[in-house]
């Protein structure tokens, strides 16, 4: 009889076990699927780019310290107002450099700029495949590209 | 460094206070026949350990997923039960004149791990050291892989041990954190190079080899002499590992295509040079034909995952051990998945799997919200590593590939594979925190 009883509390037991382990389970999928929603959200809000360029040094407003600036394609990089990256430094020359969109990467090209272009710290002479993470450097102005 | 609140890995850790103490009382009763919870030291230090880092990660302000741990430990629980399980004096240490059993021995490897993980989570914050100094990493992982070779000491056929004193580890499962650390740096520094690259082999478009041949050259010596010190298990991982991060930084079929030929090619030279590498192959294909010696463990563990069945035999109900030894030898490590189907069954070993599944999931989403190209790469490296290594066993176990040694994170007995897991999860903790607290900082700017 106490041998009949054991049994059956023991199974009770075991089957307790694989309950919690699924009420476990369970938790941890609630906690994947409002990840999931939340994300869609930001995405949604943000249409996240191709990337975009962190303000990291800057000696004037234009741009700011601090600031994000959203990236197209093609963005043109220089001191003349219409460019779509206008940068306000006087070491900074009129059509300055082009960053673009290609394929699956980024490119920063020279524009027969007077001071040159920077990436990492190291002038470039021709256009150059850039990763994100990677630190550009145009005038006095510092800014790192970022997805 | 101020404290924060994790409150949604608190809430996952909680169910784990019944879970751990539950199973060991289950297991203790289905084994003795008397109503008695038995011993619940190592519950009662899993689960405080656990906890404990969870308060660690608080108090150092981590800000980093809050799934990772908690999959951790739920992954491990399992583990520790089935180790606590099983006759303690099989494996163990007998350090310092202190005899540890089996469950004890894991559970200061634990207490060993976790403290890695906080450390790296809480406190590791530029991994520039990891990044700039990877050709140094590199080499010091070949060079511990090679004096590993010729000084190590053999067990059950493989080289694989060094041993100080009383401790022994295993260097191969540092070298897989290392190896991936400088993939992930190497790639990162290249991937728009390798990834615009057009030469041209026939139908396939091959990689400019000069940019990859410093890459490839480490990754060969490395493989050859994890070959040669026939770990095979590890080999494949390291292959699976190398292509998958191949793959994600250019997005290239061709050269994971490239590479699974010549992984063919090596497999077939592999297997009519190497006599252990034959049998391991002849095994898998019939184990049956020598069911009592060489493909004795295969077909025991075949058994064990039959006599499972859908809902298990019952925790604590599996085959009792055979006149004092286990029906399969290597049970704690590498078929520790066949013991846990056994007892749980197909729904427990599912639960199981699925847990690692939601490890690998918040680790590609700690790669995806990754800043910079090398957290990343390394965010996706560590992340298959795990992933790639539950799948080779839990597939060797159940007779999808060959078996080959390697243990199941998180559940295996075994210091150095624990040590290395904590490892990984730490570096996601600390990648995590970095795009967590970057995202913050940008909401905030003007």
């Amino acid at each position: 009889m106490t041998g009949e009883v054991l049994r059956i509390l023991l199974l009770v037991l075991q089957l307790g076990f694989l309950a919690l382990l699924y009420l476990i389970l369970v938790g941890f999928s609630r906690a994947l699927l409002r990840d999931l929603r939340s994300a869609e959200v930001t995405q949604m809000a943000s249409q996240s780019g191709i990337g975009k360029l962190q303000v990291v040094e800057s000696i004037g407003d234009e741009p700011a310290l601090g600031t994000t600036i959203a990236l197209g394609p093609i963005n043109s990089m220089g001191r003349n107002v219409n460019s779509t990256i206008f940068i306000d430094d006087d070491f900074v020359s009129g059509t300055h450099a082009m960053l673009t969109f290609r394929g699956r990467s980024w490119f920063i090209e020279d524009q027969g700029s007077t001071n040159g272009t920077y990436v990492n710290g190291h002038r470039i002479d021709r256009p150059v495949a850039l990763s994100f993470g990677d630190e550009l450097t145009i005038g006095r102005v510092r800014m790192r590209l970022e997805r | 460094m101020h404290a924060v609140s994790r409150p949604l890995e608190l809430r996952l850790l909680l169910p784990l206070v019944i879970l751990v103490p539950l199973g060991f009382a289950v297991t203790h009763i289905a084994q003795t026949g008397v109503l008695d919870p038995g011993p619940m030291g190592v519950a009662v230090g899993y689960v405080g350990l656990m906890l404990g880092a969870h308060l660690a990660l608080r108090l150092l302000g981590n800000q980093g997923d809050q799934l990772l741990l908690p999959c951790v430990a739920t992954i491990g629980a399992i583990g520790i039960i089935m180790l606590n399980r099983l006759p303690q004096d099989l494996l163990g240490t007998d350090a310092f004149g202190v005899q540890f059993g089996m469950a004890t021995t894991q559970l200061l490897w634990f207490a060993i791990g976790l403290s890695a993980m906080v450390l790296l989570a809480g406190r590791f914050r530029d991994d520039g050291i990891l990044r700039h100094y990877k050709y140094t990493w590199a080499l010091a992982g070949t060079l511990l892989l090679v004096i590993t070779f010729l000084f190590g000491r053999e067990v059950n056929g493989a080289r694989l041990w060094i041993f100080l004193g009383p401790i022994g580890f295993q260097p191969g499962e540092a070298i897989k954190v290392v190896l991936v650390i400088f993939i992930a740096a190497y790639l990162a520094e290249k991937r728009t190079l390798l990834a615009d690259a057009s030469a041209r082999f026939g139908p396939l478009k091959i990689p400019p080899l000069p940019y990859l041949l410093p890459m490839i050259a480490i990754f060969v010596i490395v493989m050859l002499v994890v070959v040669v010190s026939r770990d095979l298990g590890t080999a494949l991982l390291f292959m699976g590992i190398f292509l998958t991060m191949l793959f994600v930084a250019t997005g290239r079929r061709s050269y994971v295509l490239l590479g699974m030929l010549l992984f063919i090619a090596g497999s077939y030279v592999a297997y009519n040079l190497f006599g252990h590498v034959r049998v391991r192959v002849d095994n898998w294909i019939d184990p049956f034909a020598d069911p009592s010696d060489r493909g004795y463990q295969t077909v025991q563990a075949l058994y064990a995952f039959g006599r499972g069945g859908l809902f298990g035999e019952g925790l604590g109900q599996g085959l009792p051990t055979i006149s004092g030894r286990l029906p399969i030898p290597a049970l704690p490590t590498d078929f520790i998945f066949a013991a846990v189907a056994e007892e749980l069954g197909l729904i427990g070993a599912f639960a199981l799997l699925a847990l690692v599944m939601c490890l690998v999931f918040r680790g590609l989403r700690t790669a995806m919200l990754a800043r910079d190209d090398f957290s990343a790469m390394l965010a996706v490296g560590l992340t298959v590593s795990l992933g790639l290594q539950t799948l080779i066993i839990a597939a060797g176990n159940v007779k999808l590939v060959p078996l080959t040694g390697i243990t199941f994170p998180f559940v295996s007995y075994g210091g150095s594979s624990l040590l290395a897991c904590f490892v990984v999860v730490g570096l996601l903790l600390a990648i995590s925190h970095r795009s967590v607290v970057d995202a913050q900082i940008e909401g905030r700017g003007p």
